[in-house]
């Protein structure tokens, strides 16, 4: 399963919108085999911030665990905001 | 209002001063009116007023930020919800997007600004003690960014988990150190720490204040000198240069 960000808007930095994505998000895994990975693709997201990345992807962290992976981002505030929740929570997200 | 040109008299209520003091402005030339001829009335364009406050922003919300008493400033500055932010915050992307000197930090730039303003509504939500909302403007041709709110600052909000704070500067020090969070016993806050983290990556500076206290920090100064402020404020005032 691929969660593209950019369908949530290009600026992701409120942490009320981040906890609203997710809410809105979680019944997509109603139907998921308990094996499945969650890949997250940040392509066309313009910002991103902790904020709104704490809320939504340590929300699924905690869901999820390893089978959450994040792809790869070239975008600086995505890659410094996941840095910053690693830190912050220590925690590692698998990487694809 | 015709043809988006004002009198005096409404363009001193949309600029908050005196008719006295636009005559002035205009005798002097920090505003002139668009008269043509000297004994005719003074006009004044709406843009040119927008563009006389956008000049003005930082000093305009260094005084709305220590103002004795709280009004909502302009509306051109003026978030008064969340939306409302994150509305502005695409129309400063789409401000900056053209300039290619700041391409490289371009996403960082922008997600320090949101994480400040978001700081201010996630941190006093339900506790503002007069204006709600926060004062947001920026010039791009002065490449400089302000926030600020009238919010209870970052010594209150965060000496609910860390009581043994005494006072804005120890508040201040905490914020942009320390991972943790005003808000428990949700176990958050790393929003100021992210932005001293970005700073320290990246040719942006940042003058913050909090209460009584502030701290400079850029490039290459990203150890934390907290000051004494010369004027406290109730809650936080944020100036980014870029």
């Amino acid at each position: 399963m691929v969660i593209d960000i950019k369908k949530f808007g290009a600026i992701l930095t409120s942490r009320q919108l981040g906890k609203e994505a997710l809410a809105a998000y979680l019944p997509n895994f109603n139907n998921i085999s308990e094996s499945e990975k969650i890949y997250v693709n940040f392509e066309d997201i313009d910002v991103f911030s902790p904020s709104w990345g704490d809320e939504f992807l340590t929300g699924l962290y905690k869901k999820f665990g390893s089978r959450l992976i994040l792809k790869k981002s070239s975008n600086a505030s995505v890659n410094a905001s996941i840095e910053m929740l690693e830190e912050a929570n220590s925690i590692k997200f698998s990487r694809e | 209002m015709i043809n988006n040109q004002l009198k005096i008299n409404e363009a001193a209520t949309y600029l908050g001063v005196s008719i006295d003091t636009l005559r002035r402005w205009d005798d002097k030339g920090k505003l002139k009116s668009l008269r043509v001829n000297q004994g005719d009335h003074r006009y004044y364009s709406l843009a040119q007023l927008e563009e006389f406050l956008t000049f003005s922003c930082v000093n305009l919300a260094i005084k709305w930020a220590g103002n004795s008493t709280g009004e909502k400033p302009n509306d051109i500055f003026y978030c008064s919800d969340s939306s409302v932010f994150q509305g502005r915050l695409y129309k400063l992307r789409k401000a900056l997007s053209e300039n290619k000197e700041i391409e490289a930090f371009f996403s960082l730039l922008i997600s320090v600004v949101g994480e400040i303003g978001d700081n201010s509504f996630g941190h006093n939500l339900g506790n503002w003690p007069d204006v709600i909302g926060i004062f947001f403007a920026y010039d791009i041709k002065k490449k400089t960014i302000v926030l600020a709110d009238r919010g209870q600052g970052i010594f209150k909000t965060l000496k609910r988990v860390r009581p043994e704070l005494q006072n804005d500067a120890e508040a201040l020090g905490v914020a942009f150190t320390e991972i943790l969070s005003g808000r428990a016993p949700e176990s958050r806050g790393n929003g100021l720490k992210y932005v001293r983290s970005v700073i320290g990556k990246n040719p942006i500076s940042l003058f913050f204040q909090s209460g009584g206290a502030e701290l400079n920090l850029n490039q290459n100064n990203l150890v934390l000198k907290i000051k004494k402020a010369k004027k406290p404020i109730p809650g936080c005032l944020a100036i980014i240069k870029f």
